[in-house]
């Protein structure tokens, strides 16, 4: 029979006999194996797994290092990609039917087999480990794909309930706001407790706002409109909107944008508000006031993009120009136990200081609907980098006026 | 000083009569208050403001479809309008500059020193 791979085979099996045996049956047919490898304990097994690549393992489970199915459980843990077949001793069928519930993908009888079983059975072996996995990723898509459509339903619900509450909110809150002030002006007894309960009041309508405000944001990212930009100047445009804030926390922003940055195809507003997102946390982050570092330069990916390990590989190509664009502070960093949960909605770490938990969380999607990413991590040196990542038009010309494109996402 | 006159159109009293406060207390408006935005274009020629502050969303009527009419009518064309309305908020109309599509918007909420200023600077523009 002429089998149209030739497999890279590790024998397992401590008794001297039986592995001579296969080893002889396996090289019977020369076409049939490209590499053959023994050895007599588990331990060797890996050793040798680490240094070669192989298709198959012929795995005796009582060895004198590792006894029964925990034998194969060792060895799948570590290398679940590679087939496996038991070979097992006489009279042992029970055990070897057992097996293939842990994992297994065949199993061989001593003393039952020949060259040609044994050949059929192992390429049988690795097509079905190969279908496995197959099956395996199919899977794992799916519940990708039924997770975003689960996710985009939510923020629908949530954008369509948000943006008509938030209309409602908005009109009491300028009579309240209106209210106040007049009364601020009016009141004839004055003294610093009144005056401290008007501020009071006008802080709570104007935190009110602010939340109403994040809600709406969040739920109103059906319209983009992506031009070709100079980050440069979205970066002036989101500084010059926070600007009261740097003087109010004692915050110095240090700015170190590479020259002659290549244009980006964003909606300005929209990445504007990530950007004021990013600046007021890293502000946040610091209540005795610091620095606030914004970069931005750009580079070509590299053939493995190892080093950039977050960006997803079906959607950035080696040898793809981006701007880069980070967002640093000198806080306390994030806690490890929140790290994970920072980009959920509704998820804060300042709850109750006015935090409602959607800033990271529109930043996300907008980031998303431009292609792009966002991720937040903690520095070696304490505080937290933030960084976007924007892919580099690959239009021709100048920045155009009116080149407008509309997304419907969401 | 001739007080500048000035018409709300929005369908909350309770908004109105608040504003209308506001602005007569600072000594430069006469104020007058249109809750009916079906009302809207009428209670215009008969005022004849020198500004309007103009909700949006009313029951009966949009503000931009009142706006389209008072531009229309010859007599009132000139009269500057300010979109006083919570369909915006104030971070999306400052960095706008203070007008959307043209039009000069005030977000609500927003302090009274904001809305007094877009007043001002609309009413010097007429």
């Amino acid at each position: 029979m002429k089998y149209k791979q030739s497999l890279k085979v590790l024998v397992v099996e401590d008794n001297l006999i039986d592995r001579r045996i296969l080893e002889s049956m396996l090289l019977e047919s020369s076409d049939s194996t490209s590499l053959l490898k023994s050895s007599d304990s588990l331990a060797g097994a890996l050793q040798l797994m680490s240094q070669y690549e192989f298709d198959i393992v012929i795995l005796d489970l009582n060895l004198p290092d590792s006894h029964g199915e925990e034998t194969l459980l060792k060895l799948n843990k570590q290398y679940p990609s590679v087939s496996v077949v038991i070979n097992t001793g006489a009279y042992e069928d029970e055990v070897g039917l057992e097996t293939l519930s842990f994992g297994a993908q065949d199993f061989l009888v001593k003393g039952k087999y020949n060259a040609y079983i044994l050949n059929k059975a192992l390429h049988y072996a690795v097509e079905r480990k190969r279908v496995e996995a197959e099956l395996v990723n199919a899977y794992r898509r799916l519940k990708d794909a039924q997770a975003q459509l689960v996710q985009s339903e939510k923020m629908k619900v949530v954008g369509g309930l948000a943006s008509g509450v938030a209309h409602e909110v908005k009109n009491p809150l300028a009579t309240l706001l209106y209210g106040v002030t007049y009364l601020s002006q009016k009141l004839s007894e004055r003294d610093a407790n009144v005056d401290s309960v008007m501020e009071n009041m006008k802080q709570a309508i104007e935190k009110a706002n602010d939340i109403v405000t994040d809600l709406l944001n969040f739920a109103s990212l059906a319209s983009v409109e992506k031009k070709k930009e100079n980050l440069d100047e979205v970066i002036k445009g989101a500084l010059s909107l926070v600007r009261h804030e740097f003087s109010r926390h004692h915050i110095s922003v240090v700015k170190k944008i590479e020259k002659s940055l290549p244009p980006v195809m964003v909606d300005k507003n929209r990445i504007e508000q990530v950007l004021i997102n990013l600046i007021l946390n890293a502000v946040h982050a610091m209540p005795d006031g610091g620095d606030v570092t914004i970069r931005a330069y750009n580079r070509t990916l590299s053939e493995d993009l190892e080093d950039m390990p977050q960006l997803r590989r079906d959607e950035f190509k080696p040898g793809q120009e981006i701007v880069i664009l980070t967002v640093e502070d000198g806080g306390c960093g994030i806690p490890e136990d929140k790290i994970d949960r920072i980009f959920d909605p509704f998820f804060t770490t300042r709850r109750g200081e006015g935090g409602v938990g959607l800033g990271l969380s529109v930043s996300k999607n907008i980031m998303d609907i431009h292609e792009g990413c966002i991720f937040v991590e903690n520095k070696r040196d304490g505080g937290v980098r933030a960084t976007l990542i924007f892919k580099v038009s690959t239009e021709k010309g100048g920045v155009p006026n009116g080149q407008e494109e509309n997304l419907n996402r969401r | 000083m001739v007080k500048r006159k000035i018409l709300i159109v929005d369908d909350e009293e309770n908004f109105c009569d608040i504003l209308r406060l506001n602005l007569e207390s600072t000594g430069k408006y006469e104020v007058c208050v249109e809750n009916d935005a079906n009302n809207a274009l009428f209670a215009v020629l008969h005022h004849r403001p020198d500004l309007v502050l103009l909700d949006v969303i009313m029951a009966g009527k949009e503000g931009p479809d009142i706006a389209i009419e008072i531009k229309r009518d010859p007599r009132l064309k000139e009269t500057p309008i300010v979109f006083l309305t919570a369909t915006v908020t104030q971070q999306e109309v400052e960095a706008e500059g203070g007008r959307i599509g043209g039009q000069a918007f005030v977000a609500k909420p927003s302090s009274l020193d904001v809305l007094l200023d877009s007043i001002e600077r609309n009413l010097v523009a007429a």
